[in-house]
């Protein structure tokens, strides 16, 4: 088939190719300037192919018919030129806004002035010699108006003179501009690329890059093998270089958009962009195919080649549905991937965020899904932390720490009222004297994207513009919307993960604690010559703070008891037990007497602890051979004594509680114990146990009973309290720790005076 | 625990309403306690008229207010104290350092 034909074919194509991409891309995006400079670019470099198939259909010679390259309309495919300088602005646009700084935003126009130049020269001036005829003065007709005139006339000669060397050097003149155009914007493009971090944009940027060095090395190759060296070479390779510049610039910016979503080109562009190619090569090919065939058959059927060439397009155009199908899909399966469509994003984040538990990786996972999807340029994040009760604008590259919102701040109001994802912009009725607005400025935030629950704002994600400073299309506000939801459910997952395991951290604190309190416990009770003692000590499902300990005197004549419970719960009270049990074993160990030992513990307590914690603490001392008992009760429930006859006397003398005040003071107090005699003491677990009408058991129940059971065994009465307080109050485990200690006096205990 | 407050012949009465229980009541009478004291009202009567109960961190939550003022030079005193909590204040020997009044005017008469 003629060279020449397929040149102009392809020209056509990628001429049409060109300025369809151009209009698409503006039409996509007109408010974008980036959008408008490539698409005035493409349009121009649309321009070029199209003049050269323009010219080698018309320049068919003809003899004595003027061909088009040589009539003065033809000149305006110099236009195509303006492609240069909209590929100097586009390589200051892009990937990164070098005229965004640039204050004097008129004088950008400038770049055009070589390029209309020489357009208005081809123009207007095409025959310079007849326009030097016009200005040339008769020197024969001196006069007033020659004088006048005459300077004039030189300076237009002088510039008709200068156009004319220009005109007779055009090519050369002007091809050195572009090429400085050329070498300028392909500096740019790879200077800018250097600052780029986003991934998906540093894809862009190369590939936008390599093709415009094929493209620009090719027309460049083209140029200089004409203009500059040699004008020998043969028109074919020339129009061949030149056509492959085109189509290499063609092919890698529809590879950039559809590949990398250069431009962010929307999805649906993109599919009817890569049909119309499938398309084109389709039915180009079925062309070729006919013509192909009229030529084979012609030998064979002579005139009625043409109608065979017809059945046989018929029969082609009969697959022409299904090879349109297979191309389609091919093209798509090998292009659009799954990553750019919005409906593969969601599924993609929901599946990945459904499995992080991990606040921080939550966040990271959050980031990475808006940049790579979204091309959003950054994201802060302000989340409501539990630790402090306050939102927190997280740490980033302004602020190492997080910063907390005040709660009456006017911009978290404003932003609590939102329900979508909405411009930062139509948020300024808020701002004033807002930090929150003052922080969010700094960050040159662009959207705001809430994440609420049924009831509370969780946070929201403050995000800046695209890369590049594109523009958020409908379409992203509906994705943001719906990635909201999804981060509200994964961020609720994270919290009940996060509580879940401050649960487990607290269940593992209260059983060390437990655990504490019952290596301080006595493993049995004393064995005593004049009495029998038994304690029990069942601890609610809380560490509470009861404790008791026998302690003998230093000479071994006197056993000490005590009975005592801390305020609070938990580890603190576990371990202010474990303090009062060594200070009173040192105490007593030391021979300190009761009421100097009350009080030195108090002193210790209420400067080692707040205030609010404080024991109540019961301590008394059994001479084993006189059955004399002393004892200081610091605020702890009277202990219950119960004589032979049912007679009753309560232990009250002694202080109040220990811990709350360092200038009380303490006394003591002996009671003679006698045969048969019992001592019972408790803790506020036993007598204020409830029943499901909220009535306590009471002291007085608990003396009336212990009166009432006096003959029986001590561990027998307090087995029997025990059951009743079960009856009274159910609740298992006891709602506080239950603690006791029953003494019964022997009925002979022979050494007792 | 619900709390308010009032003014009355120079003396802060603070009216305690329910139960109090520690946790955030603790923080909230203490708070309460230290506006007053910068503002150098330190004379503090506190109403348990309509305290139901008190366990013992809410006995802590009285001893820590009490401690607070003594320690810049004020006082506390109580006033209206339910039979409930007058036994607790008898077991913990308690009512012999807190000064308990009948009425709360009785109270604000005892700081003259």
């Amino acid at each position: 088939m003629d060279t020449e034909l397929i040149t102009t074919l392809v020209s056509l194509l990628a001429g049409g190719l060109l300025l369809y991409l151009a209009i698409t891309i503006t039409r996509d995006n007109f408010e974008n300037r980036l959008n408008r400079v490539t698409g005035s670019m493409l349009f121009f470099a649309g321009l070029a192919p199209l003049f050269l198939a323009l010219g080698s259909i018309v320049q068919q010679p003809e003899a004595g018919v003027t061909t088009l390259p040589d009539s003065p309309l033809y000149q305006l495919h110099t236009i195509w030129e303006l492609f240069f300088p909209t590929l100097l602005l586009f390589a200051m646009l892009f990937p990164v806004d070098r005229l965004r700084e640039f204050k004097q935003s008129r004088l950008r126009t400038l770049v055009f002035v070589p390029q209309i130049m020489h357009l208005i020269i081809m123009l207007f001036f095409g025959n310079i010699n007849r326009m030097l005829a016009m200005v040339e003065l008769d020197p024969s007709r001196e006069g007033f108006t020659t004088i006048v005139l005459k300077p004039f006339s030189y300076l237009f000669t002088g510039v008709l003179l200068l156009i004319g060397f220009i005109r007779s050097y055009e090519q050369v003149i002007f091809d050195v501009v572009n090429l400085l155009y050329v070498g300028i914007a392909v500096y740019f493009l790879e200077t800018g690329s250097r600052y780029l971090r986003e991934p998906r944009l540093l894809n862009q940027t190369r590939t936008v890059l390599w093709g415009t060095r094929l493209a620009l090395g090719l027309y460049s190759a083209a140029v200089v093998m004409v203009h500059l060296f040699s004008k020998e070479i043969a028109p074919q390779y020339i129009a061949a270089t030149q056509l492959g510049s085109v189509v290499a610039g063609v092919a890698i910016f529809g590879y950039a958009i559809i590949r990398h979503q250069f431009l962010d080109v929307q999805l649906v562009f993109r599919q009817s962009f890569i049909y119309t190619i499938a398309m084109a090569i389709l039915v180009g090919g079925y062309v070729v195919m006919g013509m192909q065939a009229k030529e084979m058959l012609t030998p064979l059927f002579g005139a009625r080649a043409e109608l065979v060439s017809y059945v046989f397009l018929i029969f082609v155009l009969l697959l022409f549905q299904p090879i349109s199908s297979w191309l389609d899909n091919l093209i798509r399966s090998m292009f659009i991937r799954t990553r750019t469509d919005y409906r593969a994003i969601i599924e993609r984040f929901s599946r990945q965020v459904i499995s992080v538990f991990d606040p921080h990786q939550l966040r990271q996972t959050i980031e990475e899904t808006l940049k790579t999807a979204l091309l959003v340029e950054n994201v802060y994040f302000v989340l409501y932390d539990d630790s402090v009760g306050e939102y927190t604008l997280l740490p980033d590259e302004l602020s190492s720490h997080r910063v907390i919102i005040d709660r009456d701040d006017l911009m978290l109001r404003g932003i609590n009222l939102l329900d979508a994802p909405t411009h930062y912009s139509l948020l300024n009725e808020y701002e004033e004297s807002s930090k929150l607005a003052e922080l969010l400025k700094e960050r040159k935030v662009k959207l705001i994207l809430t994440m609420k629950d049924a009831q509370h704002l969780l946070g929201f994600l403050a995000v800046t513009q695209k890369a590049a400073g594109y523009r958020y299309s409908a379409e992203d506000f509906n994705l943001l919307g719906v990635l909201s939801n999804q981060m509200v459910t994964a961020l609720t997952n994270a919290r009940l993960y996060v509580e879940s395991l401050e649960r487990l951290r607290l269940q593992e604190e209260v059983n060390m604690a437990r655990q504490i309190q019952l290596d301080l416990l006595p493993s049995s009770p004393p064995d005593l010559p004049c009495s029998v003692i038994c304690a029990s000590s069942i601890p609610s499902r809380t560490v509470g703070g009861d404790f008791y300990d026998f302690v003998p005197t230093r000479d071994g004549k006197r056993m000490g008891i005590v009975i005592a419970d801390a305020s609070g719960k938990g580890m603190p009270a576990a371990l202010m037990m474990a303090q009062i049990q060594a200070m009173i074993r040192s105490e007593v160990s030391n021979g300190t007497p009761i009421p100097t030992m009350m009080s030195n513990m108090n002193q210790q307590v209420t400067h080692s602890t707040s205030a609010e914690k404080y024991v109540t603490l019961f301590y008394g001392e059994l001479d084993k051979e006189t059955g004399t008992f002393e004892f200081a009760n610091a605020g702890h429930n009277y202990p219950v004594l119960v004589r032979e006859n049912g007679q009753i006397e309560l232990l009250e003398a002694g202080g109040p509680i220990i811990g709350a005040f360092s200038f009380v003071s303490y006394t003591s107090a002996s009671v003679q114990l006698r045969p048969k005699d019992l001592l019972f003491f408790f803790t506020d677990g036993l007598s204020e146990a409830m029943d499901a009408q909220g009535t306590e058991y009471g002291e007085e129940r608990i003396r009336k009973f212990v009166s009432e059971r006096r003959n029986e065994a001590p561990n027998a009465i307090m087995q029997m309290i025990l059951d009743d307080v079960r009856t009274h109050d159910p609740s298992q485990p006891p709602q506080d720790d239950t603690t006791i200690i029953a003494l019964k006096m022997h009925d002979h205990p022979g050494v007792l005076r | 625990m619900k709390l308010s407050d009032r003014v009355q012949d120079g003396v802060v009465v603070l009216e305690p309403k329910g139960k109090i229980m520690g946790g955030p009541d603790a923080s909230l009478l203490h708070d309460k306690l230290y506006d007053y004291i910068k503002q150098n009202k330190k004379k503090v009567v506190v109403d348990l008229a309509q305290v139901d109960w008190m366990n013992s961190t809410g006995l802590g939550i009285l001893i820590s207010g009490y401690t607070t003022l003594r320690n810049n030079d004020g006082m506390l005193k109580l006033a209206n104290v339910t039979d409930k909590i007058q036994s607790l204040l008898t077991i913990t020997k308690l009512i012999s350092v807190f000064d308990a009044y009948d009425s709360v005017d009785d109270a604000i008469s005892a700081f003259k």
